[in-house]
């Protein structure tokens, strides 16, 4: 980009309308700016009025290389199986510059780690990707060229592994760094700049992290099975004949809910269920698969528990005799 | 650089101005040199000095001196001699010195504590720095031969 020659023809009026109508940027004057300065001067001089004026000294803006990037989310994001995490990027240098963008979900103190899926431009600016709409950037892509103080809607798409235990938070970074380069304040990318100038990296070190968290919302179902054998003889012991009564505890953690719960459980070999046996929550069903929610049969038993919140408890008995 | 501080001793020179026959097409005695280095802060053994260096980077924020080399190249003293300096726009003064300033793109010239520009909401303020538009010189006279240097420092916006 160079603005030269609009800053040249820009600087007459300038004269004229005030205030002083600037091409400044936040970072300061566009890189490829000119400088130019001329003084003049009038005298007398044999009772005559003179003017005259300087040789024009020129200099041309460097570009400053910085960049910024913020979370756009005010909390942690729920996430399930899938999430979109909102970043902006803002061009904080003063000149035209891409940026190289990588998300990093493997940060320190993560009780989990998510997967990146990818990075979208939010191209039409409503904090959601829209697949088909969104521009699509590999993690690790280079950005499109942002003019200075321009910035850039990044989404940040993740998923959340099946292991990653409910309420668990883990933070997502994203880095966006100058192509010209990025390093310690001050080095210098000669002629790598705007229209030929230098380039050199600003206060930001040419490139910034910022990190925003996940929390994953998910339901979680236990089941615990427990049995106690009554023999015939008023004891305990697993022998034929002998009673065993299997208690299953389903039990719903995290946050959420599980819909379409049903507990099946098979009938041990070399033991016969006993009709009529099966219980919810203490209540009896009806072996037969009708309006109640169990069914029984010699080979398993089955109950439908339906959409539990977490938080909910279930409790499922049935008897079998040892053959 | 020689002295360019007796402004009061303009008007006298104005009014003592022999009243000659007007010669035309004089060549310019006077000649006016440019120049500009950036301004660098060097610290050395705990001490903080400038450095005036070539201006093969300049940066926003980085400080400027501009100086205006003159010279009377006559064999003549010429007289009332003013240096006028629009600013260029993308740099503002960062110092006052020992010029006059203006903030109405060079209508009206004084010291900056006495001028007044327009703040944001319409109204008028007291001037500041960055509303300098022109800075401006008054010399009463150089003498045949005399040179001296004038300069202005300012800041890359």
């Amino acid at each position: 980009m160079n603005t030269g020659a609009r800053h040249l023809k820009s600087l007459l009026p300038a004269l004229l309308a005030l205030p002083f109508a600037v091409p400044a940027a936040a970072a300061g004057v566009a890189a490829g700016s000119l400088i130019e300065n001329t003084a003049s001067a009038t005298y007398t001089a044999n009772a005559a009025t003179q003017t005259v004026d300087s040789n024009t000294v020129a200099l041309k803006v460097d570009e400053l290389l910085d960049v910024a990037v913020a979370s756009q989310e005010s909390g942690a994001v729920s996430a399930t199986t899938t999430a979109v995490l909102r970043f902006k990027i803002t061009n904080t240098g003063n000149g035209p510059e891409t940026f190289t963008l990588t998300a990093n979900p493997a940060v320190g103190g993560n009780a989990f780690n998510a997967t990146v899926l990818g990075l979208a431009i939010d191209t039409n600016g409503n904090g959601v990707y829209d697949a088909g709409i969104d521009t699509d950037l590999a993690n690790g892509a280079v950005s499109p060229s942002l003019a200075a103080d321009e910035p850039l809607a990044v989404l940040v798409r993740v998923s959340i592994p099946a292991a990653a235990p409910p309420n668990a938070l883990s933070k997502v970074e994203l880095t966006a760094a100058a192509t010209t380069g990025a390093g310690a304040p001050g080095t210098l990318f000669a002629g790598a700049g705007v229209s030929g100038g230098d380039a050199v990296v600003g206060a930001s070190g040419a490139t910034h992290t910022a990190d925003a968290t996940l929390t994953v919302t998910k339901a979680v179902v236990t089941l615990t099975k427990s049995a106690t054998v009554a023999d015939p003889f008023g004891g305990a012991r697993p022998v034929p004949a002998a009673t065993i009564t299997y208690r299953i505890v389903a039990e719903v953690t995290g946050t959420g809910t599980v819909t379409g719960l049903t507990v099946n459980d098979a009938i041990p070999a070399g033991t016969t269920y006993q009709p009529g046996t099966l219980t919810l929550e203490g209540a009896a069903l009806t072996d037969a698969a009708d309006a109640d929610a169990g069914q029984g049969s010699a080979s398993a038993i089955a109950v439908q528990l339906g959409d539990l919140a977490a938080g909910a408890q279930r409790t499922v008995t049935f008897k079998v005799k040892i053959n | 650089m020689t002295s360019h501080s007796n402004l009061a001793a303009v008007a006298a020179l104005v009014l003592g101005t022999s009243l000659a026959a007007p010669v035309l097409a004089q060549p310019t005695a006077v000649t006016l040199e440019g120049d500009v280095k950036v301004v660098h802060e060097v610290v050395e053994n705990g001490k903080t000095r400038e450095t005036l260096d070539e201006p093969n980077q300049v940066l926003p924020g980085d400080r400027l001196v501009f100086t205006t080399h003159y010279r009377n190249a006559g064999d003549k003293p010429v007289t009332d001699f003013v240096v006028t300096n629009p600013l260029p726009a993308p740099v503002k003064l960062s110092q006052t010195g020992a010029f006059e300033v203006s903030v109405d793109g060079g209508k009206s010239y004084g010291p900056l504590a006495a001028l007044k520009a327009t703040g944001a909401d319409g109204k008028p303020r007291a001037a500041e720095l960055g509303d300098v538009t022109h800075v401006r010189w008054r010399l009463a006279s150089i003498a045949p031969g005399a040179s001296g240097d004038i300069t202005y420092f300012a800041e890359v916006r």
